[in-house]
Parts: C-alpha cells; sequence; structure tokens
C-alpha cells in the first residue's frame, strides 16, 4: 500500500511541474489532456470492468450525461462550474441505478448487449430531446469561473490530472478494502461469491455508481474545455469501446494499465493524425513521396487511428488477453 | 390505410432483418460468441453488391450468386484464423476481438471507399408496384423478401435434412457431446461463421438499393440483429426469421403512429424488455441466459 501510495505521490508530483517545462505549447497540452481525461476514463470503468469482472459496453452513456448536464446548465442559467459538476454526477447515479436494476440480473453476453442497449436509448435520447440541442448539440460560450483564466489550458489540465489521481487513490483504497475483494470474487465466481454470502446486486451497483460518478466529472471537464459537445463525440458507442481497449490494452485489473493504456493510444492516435509516421516513413527513405504508396500515406494515414486500434485489439486477445501491465504479473497476484 | 402501408413494408423490412439475424444466430448457435462484426459484414456485402454493379454492370440480385460464394470463403477463412482462437476464452474477450474485427473492416473500408455514401441506382430502383387503398409496394424491396424466403427455406433444408446441417444442429446444441460422437466441431464453426457471412452479406447486398452505402452503415443493423436474436432466442434459426418481422413490423408501426425520431429507442426498450421478462426468447431453449 505504501509503495503504491507512493507511486501515485511521484507520478502526481511529476505531471504536477509537467507544464512548467512545456511552456505555452497548447498543442502538446491539449493532447496530454485528453490523455489523463482517456486515463480517468478507463480507470473508472476499470472499477467496475476490471474489478469487478462486468463489462459494460455503454460507460460513453455516464461521461455524456455528465457533459450534457453541463453544458445545458451553463447554457441556461450558469449556477457555477461546481454545482454543474454535482449535478451531472446526481444524473449519472440516476442512470447507472436505472442500468443496473436491469443489466446486473444478466451475465455475459445478455449483460454486455443490455448495457449497450441503455447506452444507445441515452444516445438516442439526447438525439430526439430538445433541451440537448438535438443532432445540432450545444455550444457553451460563457464558461468564466472565478478569477480563473479559462482560456488557458492550465484549469483543465489541473482539473483532469486531479480528477485521475483521485480516481487512481480511490482505486488502490478500494482493492484494500472488504469491498474491493468482494468485487474481486464476483469477477473470479459469481455463484462462489453468493454462496459466501455476497450480495452480488449490491456490490455490483456500488462498483457502477462510483464508476459512473468519476465517469460523469470527466464529461463535465470536458464539456467545459471543449465548449462544444454532441451525440457524436460524448454519447457514441464508439466512444465506449475506445475506454474498453484503453483499459484492455494497458492491462485490465490493474491499476496502472488504464494511465499505461491512455498513454499509448493516445499518442498513438496524435501521432497517426498529425501524420508523424507517415512523414518519418518518408524521411526515413523506405518510401519515396511521389510514389503511390507515399501518396496513400500522405493522404490517409490521419483516418487511420481507430484501424490501428482495432488490430491492436485483435492481436492483444489473441496473444496477451491479460494487456501489457498483465504480461508482467505474476499469476495470483492481482 | 396507413396501417396497411405500414403492415407490408415493415413486413418487407422485417425480411431482411431476418436474413441477417438468422447468420448471427446460427453463429452464435454453434459457436457461442456474440459477433459484433455481424453489421460490418453485411456493409461487405453492400459495397460488393454497388462494386459489382458499377464495375462489370451485374443486377444486385443476379450479384448474390458471386456475392454468396465469395463471403461464404471470406467467413470460413476468418473464422479458422481469428474467431476460431477464443472459442474457449471468457466472452468479455470473444466480443472484444469480434469489436476490434469489426472496427479493422469499417476502416478500411473508409479507407479504400471514403466516408461518401454511394447510392446503388438501377433501372427499378425507385419503381413500386401500386395497389388498391393507395398502398405502394416498393419493387427492390419485394424482390428481396422473396429471395429472403427461398434463402430461408434453403437454410432450414440445409440445417434438417442434410448431414453437415446435422452435425451443425447437433453442435449447437451440445459440443462436447457433439466431438464425442465423432463430428468435427472446428469445421462446423467454420461452416457456421462461413454460413452466417454468406446470410449477413447476402441481406447487406439486398438492401443495396434502398439504404445508403457507407463504411458505417452496417452499424445500426448490428443491435437490431441482436435485438431479433434475443427475440427469437440466441442461437434459434427460425427464432431470428419470425423475430425479423416481429421487429420490421414494430419499427414500421411505431414511425407511423408515433414518430421515424424514436423508432430505435423503441425498439431497445422492447430488447431490454425481452432480456428482463423473457430471456430465453420466444424460441429459446431453457436455461441458457
Amino acid at each position: 500500500m505504501t509503495r503504491t501510495l507512493a507511486a501515485i505521490a511521484l507520478f502526481t508530483a511529476a505531471a504536477a511541474v509537467l507544464p512548467l517545462f512545456l511552456g505555452d505549447n497548447p498543442y502538446v497540452a491539449d493532447i496530454i489532456i485528453t490523455m489523463l481525461m482517456m486515463a480517468s476514463l478507463a480507470s473508472a470503468w476499470n472499477i467496475v470492468g476490471g474489478y469487478a469482472g462486468q463489462f459494460s459496453f455503454g460507460h460513453a452513456a455516464y461521461f455524456g450525461a455528465g457533459a450534457y448536464t453541463t453544458s445545458i446548465l451553463l447554457t441556461t442559467g450558469n449556477p457555477g462550474i461546481p454545482l454543474c459538476v454535482a449535478a451531472g454526477v446526481a444524473v449519472s447515479c440516476v442512470i447507472a441505478l436505472l442500468t443496473g436494476a436491469i443489466v446486473f440480473r444478466l451475465r455475459g453476453h445478455y449483460f454486455a448487449l443490455a448495457s449497450i442497449a441503455v447506452a444507445e436509448i441515452v444516445r438516442l435520447t439526447a438525439l430526439n430531446l430538445d433541451i440537448t440541442g438535438g443532432a445540432q448539440g450545444i455550444l457553451v460560450t460563457d464558461v468564466s469561473f472565478g478569477a480563473l483564466d479559462m482560456n488557458s489550458k492550465n484549469p483543465f489540465y489541473y482539473a483532469m490530472l486531479f480528477l485521475l489521481v483521485f480516481t487512481l487513490c480511490l482505486s488502490a483504497w478500494l482493492r484494500r478494502t472488504r469491498a474491493g475483494f468482494y468485487l474481486l470474487a464476483i469477477r473470479e465466481d459469481q455463484d462462489a461469491a453468493a454462496s459466501l454470502g455476497i450480495n452480488l446486486y449490491l456490490w455490483k451497483n456500488m462498483a457502477l455508481l462510483l464508476s459512473a460518478a468519476l465517469a460523469s466529472v470527466a464529461g463535465s471537464i470536458y464539456a467545459v474545455y471543449i465548449r462544444f459537445i454532441d451525440t457524436s463525440a460524448v454519447l457514441s458507442l464508439r466512444l465506449s469501446i475506445e475506454i474498453i481497449l484503453t483499459t484492455i490494452i494497458g492491462g485490465i485489473g490493474t491499476l496502472w494499465g488504464p494511465v499505461l493504456g491512455a498513454t499509448l493510444l493516445v499518442s498513438l492516435a496524435e501521432a497517426l493524425r498529425s501524420n508523424m509516421i507517415g512523414a518519418f516513413l518518408v524521411n526515413a527513405g523506405a518510401v519515396s513521396e511521389g510514389s503511390a504508396i507515399g501518396k496513400f500515406l500522405n493522404n490517409n494515414l490521419a483516418h487511420a487511428h481507430v484501424l490501428v486500434y482495432g488490430i491492436i485489439t485483435v492481436l492483444c486477445i489473441l496473444n496477451l488477453p491479460k494487456g501489457i501491465l498483465g504480461m508482467f504479473r505474476r499469476k495470483g497476484s492481482a | 390505410m396507413l396501417f396497411f402501408q405500414s403492415l407490408i413494408s415493415g413486413i418487407l423490412t422485417g425480411g431482411v432483418y431476418a436474413l441477417a439475424a438468422m447468420g448471427m444466430s446460427l453463429v452464435f448457435g454453434v459457436m457461442n460468441i456474440s459477433n459484433f462484426a455481424h453489421g460490418e459484414l453485411m456493409m461487405l456485402g453492400m459495397y460488393l453488391a454497388y462494386y459489382l454493379f458499377i464495375l462489370f454492370n451485374i443486377d444486385p440480385f443476379i450479384a448474390l450468386l458471386i456475392i454468396m460464394p465469395l463471403t461464404f470463403g471470406f467467413g470460413y477463412a476468418v473464422e479458422k484464423t481469428m474467431i476460431g482462437r477464443v472459442i474457449d476464452h471468457p466472452s468479455e474477450n470473444q466480443i472484444l476481438l469480434t469489436v476490434g474485427f469489426g472496427l479493422i473492416m469499417s476502416n478500411t473500408a473508409l479507407l479504400a471507399f471514403t466516408s461518401d455514401p454511394k447510392i446503388l441506382t438501377t433501372s427499378y430502383s425507385s419503381s413500386s408496384i401500386s395497389l388498391p387503398g393507395d398502398i405502394s409496394v416498393s419493387i427492390p424491396m419485394l424482390l428481396s423478401f422473396i429471395i429472403t424466403c427461398a434463402l430461408t427455406a434453403a437454410l432450414y433444408l440445409f440445417l434438417a435434412k442434410t448431414k453437415t446441417g446435422m452435425a451443425l444442429r447437433a453442435t449447437s446444441q451440445n459440443r462436447e457431446a457433439a466431438q464425442l460422437m465423432g463430428i468435427d466441431v472446428s469445421r462446423m464453426s467454420s461452416i457456421a461463421f462461413g454460413t452466417g457471412t454468406l446470410l449477413a452479406a447476402s441481406a447487406g447486398a439486398m438492401i443495396a438499393q434502398t439504404y445508403y452505402i457507407d463504411p458505417f452503415a452496417g452499424h445500426t443493423f448490428l443491435l437490431k440483429s441482436f435485438t431479433i436474436c434475443v427475440l427469437g432466442g440466441l442461437g434459434s434459426v427460425i427464432g431470428a426469421a419470425v423475430g425479423g418481422i416481429v421487429i420490421g413490423l414494430v419499427e414500421a408501426m411505431s414511425s407511423a403512429y408515433l414518430s421515424t425520431d424514436w423508432k430505435d429507442v423503441v425498439v431497445f426498450v422492447l430488447f431490454l424488455a425481452i432480456l428482463l421478462l423473457r430471456p430465453r426468447g420466444l424460441f429459446g431453449r431453457k436455461g441458457e441466459q
């Protein structure tokens, strides 16, 4: 436990001073904020998916609920950002309770399908209602908060970092508590856990509630940061799947797996999007810029990051189903 | 008259849904795997039909004769190299593998064909038959429905009468017992996945004239196919056929009497209701949830 805490403290200290070295580079800051966000989301998912073993395929619903609640409140009356975040958490928890009531009666394939169906209902509802701006989404103009300079990246950097560190501490603490052991027992064998007197329904729902609340805070920060949301950005099935992939590729059920996964996947996506890899291949002389392959790479690699996600997922499941960190973990020492 | 119009278009659309869902149900029954790449296999059929028509001027319905063996081979190979290797893994890993495979397919299509939607227009694409009372029946949809019925009958005969079909059903009922009886269950898995791919791609090819063709076109059909399979009982091919018609009707009726925007919500609510109230579906075996 002390080692874990020391690692988290070290990580926090390193991340806290990082902006001082980056100077005023909004591009890099933006990438790191995205990394912190994906790491928070994946860590939040890890509580219900990794520890309790309940693969929710609909976590975008909680992220989106936070983002939408915050944006709606900011555009209608602006009661202050903390209240918006709290309201987002409340809405998310209500959705999580409704979801839990339905999906935790089911297992395996049925559980996965039901969690997608609930998330799709949330997405379609946001797409069809007036208050959520329908397909046009919501544009937030006024995000002022105290004396903070909301046009700089720093408030968002530290907000996301705080959320991530909070989620990591909570996960590390949870693993040591009785509840954490209940969750692991449920993951390993639900029937055995139930026969030992663990209330499956209660603890699965607790894990989901916690996870949903954390995901919702990430959504709120995202909404204030980007100032524009629509259903394809914050409620899509693709986002739910990216959250799961981040965790799986890093190492499911481990504390640092989601952070590692987010660092790898976000940098990879950015390297492809900015065509760094294509340019590298051309510069290294592997392909000439004028050739058909060179042109193809230049024109298309920017759209290829999801394709690469897919390839990584397939390779990961076939060759290292426990993820990168899981490879180094001794058997039995979760 | 709105009622009869919705009834007819619901049944016609439902037929195509049923065809796609039967493929998914067959795969689930034999392999016990939920195929999240099923929508992408439909998308594959749509693009095949489109390019066979554009490049070689082959009518989409005749193109089925080319598409079916091609996609069966494709599915067979995919099962051998990828899906079949996770048959003993936990269901989460299987789902993620098929999700990853779907992402590869849709994003390869995105690179190859761009995201611009394509429209397949034949000489009869927008023609329809008028029935008394202002009811019109779209010719391509009617043809799809007729071919769907023929394919369903063929599939039924294949499963009921042929030796391979019986082996498939035996594997679906009890994989281990089937193996002990000398059935090559891994070959059955490949055949099931190949047939599933063939059915999905055929459904895709037949609706290519009715829907926009783009790399993510299969997405909506994935969730619909799941709903249909769960309604009919996951693993039951006949259940999927009936479920397809039911979902087609529910959709047509809710867009006629409720609103087009909410028709998908109605389908998903129905889906959750079935999962909770009757998880083995209409035709499923007991104790499978």
